[in-house]
């Protein structure tokens, strides 16, 4: 609460005032595919869950979010065959002069929940550095409660390359994970319009190498309505493939229920770096001004 | 006998379907002829995901055998793959393997054998002088050989291609030489020089007829392309063995092609 009390007395950049102080609450869902194959028995075991959430815009990037893992075909586990939250929490996006900063407090992805502060420093349009640091707990929800006291620090650092004119991105990062191994990750993405695709490769002192691909899908209508209230499909779809099947490498947890590679941390109208500097996958229509406007 | 003429009506089905015809594919999701890589490439931003039966006389003599009696069964790949930049390709696919029957005949044991390949172009096509390819299937494992022998490697390869294109009336000739070898031994009868030769007629520039020499056998195939997004190839090895798949296609930057 301190923390963010203390936050709220920063001061906003001009870009994130003009943007909106107009509240706005988002409903959405979407669908978080899994599949392993890890059985001579079966082709693939399967783990598909709708991801019903809320995004609650508070005005001046301030924002509530929440959002919940629906299981409809689980064959995992047990352990999986319960209804989860994966976020609920309260985020706040700000910047000092060129250094933007995102704290959020409450409940993640990966049954965590706890203290997030995430930070990016460009300091050309081609390079930036990146930082993340987390102190969390555990906590389980369903159908009995389980939490664990905050009790691990987690974080990474690294930087990121933009090469506007391939829109294309390298991103290296060393961590501590959320499974308490130390590690590295890197990654080449390749930005398309709507879809990012992505190849990467981790090592991790306790799980060794591995290697894949991503594919962030934005899901369409591009060109939206935005109302007060706004009952949406999610914003993308995201598959990461782990070529070696590793649950627990390099993992983090996502503080917001629509984080992406391709998005980034921040909000497109705060940090206008890397693939934000593309056209915008979402237009909002603009109907009293008769226009569109990213 | 039978099998032949059974064949034969597949190839001239998929040749009387040709409503929109494309360019080319591979079982890897990579372009080239049918079972030989060449010096085209895919259009920047070009995406596929599809599936591929591979007909048992296709498949390597060793990894695709029934455990126990040796015997060759037919089977099928599916992959996803990119052309993120005009010069570079990448596919991942995965094939599916039978380990064990039970006594009644049915399926109860599979695995998939996975593996990535790449292709990089060099030299791009000018008025007189061909493309240039290299590439190689299953490129991240083959690293792991020297002291694995136990390491799957059924499909990995290394080749470089070149590919002409000469045009008259419309019509579109290509000319594929290449040079590929397999890593391992069971895979050594197509190693060497290997090559092909498309057409592209004038009256239907997405369609793509194939004859090409694997270094062991001949193969006829035929590209389609689809409203745009299905990509069909079907070809006949020796015109006795059934060859063939589908994929969809997208390209990622929005642009449309016929081929």
């Amino acid at each position: 609460m301190v923390l963010f009390l203390a936050l709220s007395l920063c001061a906003s950049p001009p870009q994130a005032k003009a943007q909106t102080t107009k509240q706005s609450v988002d409903f959405f869902m979407g669908l978080d595919l899994n599949f392993k194959d890890i059985h001579f028995e079966t082709q693939y075991d399967f783990l598909i869950r709708l991801t019903p959430g809320f995004k609650w815009d508070m005005g001046n990037h301030w924002q509530v979010s929440g959002q919940a893992l629906v299981p409809i075909i689980n064959q995992y586990g047990i352990e999986y065959s319960f209804f989860q939250i994966s976020a609920l929490n309260v985020s706040k996006e700000f910047n000092i002069k060129s250094l933007y900063l995102k704290a959020t407090a409450g409940a993640f992805s990966h049954n965590r929940y706890g203290l997030d502060l995430k930070a990016f420093l460009p300091l050309c349009d081609w390079f930036a550095f990146e930082a993340q640091a987390g102190y969390v707990g555990f906590v389980f929800v369903s159908p009995y409660w389980e939490i664990v006291e905050p009790n691990r620090f987690v974080g990474t650092l690294g930087g990121d390359i933009y090469l506007s004119q391939w829109n294309t991105q390298f991103r290296g990062v060393i961590g501590k994970y959320l499974y308490d191994d130390l590690g590295c990750e890197v990654e080449a993405m390749r930005h398309f319009n709507h879809t990012t695709v992505s190849v990467y490769g981790t090592w991790s002192n306790k799980f060794g190498l591995d290697a894949g691909f991503r594919v962030v899908i934005m899901l369409p209508p591009y060109h939206r309505k935005h109302r007060a209230v706004n009952f949406r499909l999610a914003s993308n779809w995201r598959m990461s493939y782990s070529m070696m099947v590793r649950d627990y490498t390099n993992k983090m947890y996502r503080t917001d229920p629509e984080q992406n590679e391709r998005d980034g941390w921040f909000s497109r109208d705060l940090l206008l770096w890397g693939s934000h500097t593309m056209k915008p996958d979402f237009i909002i229509i603009d109907k009293t001004k008769k226009n569109e406007t990213p | 006998m039978k099998h032949l003429s059974i064949n034969i009506v597949v190839a001239l089905m998929l040749l009387w379907l040709l409503p929109q015809t494309g360019k080319a594919q591979q079982y890897t999701g990579i372009s080239g002829l049918v079972h030989v890589p060449s010096g085209e490439m895919n259009h920047e931003g070009d995406a596929f995901i599809g599936v591929h039966f591979l007909n048992k006389a296709m498949t390597p003599d060793t990894g695709f055998i029934y455990y126990g009696d040796g015997e060759k069964y037919h089977t099928f790949d599916y992959y996803v793959s990119l052309t993120p930049f005009s010069w570079l390709e990448m596919s991942y696919v995965c094939t599916e393997r039978i380990y064990r029957k039970d006594a009644q005949g049915n399926v109860v044991n599979w695995s998939k054998d996975r593996y990535a390949s790449i292709k990089i172009r060099p030299l791009k096509e000018g008025k007189y002088h061909p493309a240039v390819t290299i590439g190689g299937n299953d490129v991240l494992t083959a690293g792991y050989l020297p002291g694995h022998t136990d390491v799957q490697l059924y499909f990995c390869n290394f080749y470089a291609a070149a590919t002409k294109h000469f045009t008259f009336g419309g019509n579109e000739l290509g000319v594929t030489l290449c040079y590929r070898h397999y890593l391992r031994d069971y895979n050594a009868k197509w190693n060497g020089i290997v090559g092909g030769v498309t057409f592209r007629p004038a009256f239907f520039p997405q369609s793509r007829i194939i004859a090409e020499y694997t270094g062991n056998e001949f193969i006829m195939g035929l590209d389609m392309l689809l409203w745009q997004h299905l990509r069909l190839q079907g070809s006949v090895k020796d015109f006795k063995h059934f060859y063939g798949g589908l994929c969809l296609q997208f390209n990622l930057l929005g642009k449309k092609y016929d081929y």
